[in-house]
């Protein structure tokens, strides 16, 4: 008994010996930058600065994060007291936002109005670069990983299936994710061009959709829309690879025993493929939801300071406005929220093996 | 020591190996060899042209090797990068080159020129511009070569439908763009009247500080530290500006940098470009569709009754954290020296900052508009970097986000300043006044 338990003590210190230079590693490479970032967050510090730095407490993210609801009252004529209407619609004017958004201890922007029960309310952001930042990363996120899912799948069904020069196909699938996405983003951007230099613009000409002057990167409507394309274009192969994985752990028995009972090919894919798939479609888009949170690249490159998201209004927050602390506290809101993402998934997957 | 602790200890000291290789010092020096690295933009032919200049330099001085890193286009993204040396305190670039507007930002990371003999050399120059790079006594950069915004037009078109000269006032650009454009159209899909800077980014600024100020509307921040923007005058002139957009400029233009715009007009799609000096060379190369049949001219006026031209221009500063700024001193200093800056200003029309250069007969004849338009580049606007240091950047950002806004249509030009003022005053602290 003794001699055992010796043993054991003996191969738990060579493992801890073994594992001393990772941990080394680990702790330089990612433990200290975080806690550095998070003691940041807390201080007025400047980026490549040699200014005094100051501890100003949860400043940074009270001006972040700050958000408040005011209503609007409408404007009235001094004269008669009535509602003034706009001629055309006969929609009442209300006061302008800047007049009614308080300006002490923060200034509050306006973010969106609207109307509840008959009255007219704004939105008002302290930082509204970075609530906009939020929204668009988040439908981004949730865009881009619905597309490249539903597409992976239907590509993985295709690869998965027999026919000649499958092989060369797996290989030239994964192109798209093979290209650096400085490459790419870069590539994107100069088909997406304003005017008839650009690739998608000509197309579009062509099919009637457009007159070939559309401006896809500086148009509000079309701008999240192009970073969903490129970031689809890039990806999908990225998930068709994973969902190709967990197709291939499909026995082929089952099939065959599904169509000796009858069952036709829509409903196998439904009742078998699908349920089978399960765990290896959670594990994709934990992958995919929380890269896509984290977006920058794509942002930084083709829409720069025309439209942010969470990642590139740091890097802004820190080139041109010096400001480490600042955005060191929107790292850690966005830390923050990434994590919260992975512990949901990681219940659901749980759940998910739980069942089987 | 067991043998399992050995091998423990073994693959310990080898995985820590390559540790000890990487803090040691870059590239290995040849002794006696000193390699002064300096970062330089690729815009046009920049690139191209330091290397050349470099090779010579070095076949002067043998024990000294020039390195070139080149560096992003857009000003912005420049910053960017240097600002991450600067927070490393790196000795791996020596010669920065510093844009006309960050001396004031970026002061303390460059050292005194004037104490590595820039003295003599110094009073050459043209004083508006040493000055803006002195801070505090300080010599920061050496004026390498000057710019200030110029309006392209083609004069065969203009001649094709019988205009006169080129536009004096921005009403009659606009005239006289929609007109060329209504024409040009027919034979030519892809023609567009009017083309500039419209991307959110310094560039932007320099336009939109030619507008405001032609038309009476100051400077943003004036010289004595008053918040202007919020003026009428500055609301009508980016009201213009946003017109512009999708009539005589593409939908497009506010995605627009100096190459887009160059790129357009070169092709021959554009009657009129607002650009800086450099795309004069440019477009009057052999492969170029437009060669030989434009010119430049001072920007129009608004209702100032004169044309504004912002300064533009770019200095080289010697970093405090180099290892050798004696030599990298000498470099920068060889760079900015006269001659050299007569070879850049023949080969890639960059203005010099020498006054003397303007009196020069080659100059004259490689770029005949530099000495005709001697008196644009005196009296360019400057943008309010100094009023606003240390928070030029900052204040620059909140300006060209305000403009982007109202020309792609997001805000009105009155809501946009409204607010502009109200940022800036939050930002610097400074007294509202007028222009």
């Amino acid at each position: 008994m003794t001699r055992s338990t010796e043993l054991v003590k003996h191969e738990a210190r060579l493992a801890y010996l073994l594992l001393l230079p990772s941990f080394i590693i680990l702790i330089v490479i990612a433990f200290y930058p975080l806690a550095s970032v998070f003691v940041n967050s807390f201080t007025d510090k400047e980026f490549a600065s040699a200014r005094a730095v100051n501890f100003v407490g949860l400043e940074n993210y009270g001006r972040l994060l700050g958000l408040t609801v005011k209503p609007l009252p409408p404007l009235t004529d001094p004269a008669s007291g009535q509602i003034q209407r706009d001629p055309a619609s006969g929609e009442p004017l209300y006061e302008r936002p800047v007049k009614v958004l308080p300006r002490e201890p923060r200034r509050y922007k306006e973010l969106r109005q609207f109307n509840l029960l008959g009255s007219r309310y704004v939105l008002g952001a302290s930082d509204r670069n970075f609530i906009r930042g939020m929204a668009d990363t988040l439908a981004f996120t949730l865009l881009s990983v619905l597309l490249e899912t539903f597409l992976g799948l239907i590509i993985a069904l295709v690869l998965h299936s027999r026919f000649k020069g499958r092989g060369l196909m797996r290989a030239m699938m994964l192109v798209p994710w093979a290209v650096p996405t400085a490459v790419s983003s870069r590539m994107w951007a100069w088909m997406f061009a304003s005017t008839r230099i650009g690739f998608v613009n000509v197309l579009f000409q062509n099919l009637g959709l457009g007159d070939g002057q559309i401006a896809f990167i500086t148009e509000e409507a079309w701008q999240l829309w192009v970073m969903v394309a490129i970031d689809v274009w890039k990806t999908t192969p990225f998930m068709a690879l994973l969902l190709l994985a967990g197709l291939q752990l499909i026995p082929e028995q089952m099939y065959e025993a599904a169509n000796v009972d009858g069952a036709g090919k829509i409903r196998q894919f439904w009742n078998l493929t699908l349920p089978l798939l399960r765990p290896t479609l959670a594990i994709a888009l934990v992958f995919r939801t929380l890269d896509a949170l984290r977006v920058f690249d794509v942002f930084q490159i083709v829409l720069a300071q025309k439209r942010y998201s969470v990642a590139s209004f740091i890097y802004y927050q820190l080139i041109d406005n010096q400001a480490a602390g600042y955005s060191s506290a929107a790292s850690v809101i966005i830390f923050f929220l990434i994590f919260l993402f992975a512990v949901l998934y990681i219940r659901v997957i749980g759940g998910v093996q739980n069942e089987e | 020591m067991g043998k399992r602790q050995r091998l423990a200890a073994l693959v310990t000291a080898l995985l820590l190996l390559p540790v000890l290789f990487a803090s040691a010092r870059g590239t290995q020096e040849p002794p006696g060899e000193i390699v002064i690295n300096i970062a330089s933009g690729a815009v046009g032919t920049e690139y191209e042209r330091l290397l050349e200049q470099a090779e010579r330099y070095m076949a002067d001085h043998p024990d000294i090797k020039i390195e070139a890193l080149s560096t992003p286009d857009l000003a912005t993204d420049r910053l960017g990068l240097y600002l991450q040396f600067f927070e490393a305190m790196s000795p791996d670039l020596d010669v920065y080159m510093i844009d006309v507007i960050w001396p004031g930002d970026l002061a303390e990371h460059f050292v005194d020129l004037y104490e590595y003999g820039a003295e003599a050399q110094a009073k050459e120059h043209f004083p508006a511009i040493l000055q803006n790079n002195t801070v505090d006594g300080k010599l920061v950069g050496m004026p390498w070569f000057t710019d200030a915004g110029l309006l392209y037009y083609r004069t065969d078109l203009l001649d094709k439908y019988a205009y006169g000269g080129p536009p004096a006032t921005w009403a009659d650009l606009e005239a006289m763009a929609a007109k060329i454009q209504a024409g040009e159209r027919a034979a030519n899909p892809d023609f567009w009247g009017f083309v500039w800077q419209g991307n959110a980014y310094e560039g932007l600024t320099c336009d939109a500080l030619e507008w405001i100020f032609s038309n009476g509307g100051g400077t943003i921040v004036s010289p004595d530290r008053k918040i202007t923007i919020n003026n009428r005058f500055a609301i009508e002139a980016v009201d213009t500006a946003a017109r512009w957009v999708g009539a005589i400029s593409p939908p497009g233009v506010t995605g627009f940098g100096e190459e887009d715009a160059r790129n357009m007009w070169q092709a021959g799609n554009a009657a009129f470009m607002r650009n800086w000096p450099y795309a004069y060379r440019l477009g009057n190369a052999d492969d170029s569709a437009i060669k030989d049949k434009f010119d430049v001219t001072p920007l129009p006026a608004g209702r100032s009754g004169h044309g504004a031209a912002t300064l533009g221009g770019w200095q080289l500063g010697v970093s405090t954290y180099s290892t050798h700024p004696k030599e990298a001193a000498e470099f920068a200093l060889w760079l900015t020296s006269a001659p050299e800056q007569k070879y850049k200003a023949v080969k890639d029309s960059n203005n010099p900052t020498f006054m003397s250069l303007y009196d020069d007969p080659e100059i004259e004849a490689a770029s005949p508009f530099m000495v005709k338009l001697y008196d644009v580049f005196i009296n360019a606007v400057a943008r309010p970097s100094t009023a606003t240091a240390p928070k030029y950047n900052e204040t620059s950002v909140l300006f060209f986000t305000a403009v982007h806004n109202v020309l792609t249509g997001k805000l009105d030009g009155r809501t946009a300043m409204e607010e502009l003022e109200l940022d800036l005053q939050d930002l610097l602290g400074y007294p509202v006044g007028q222009p």
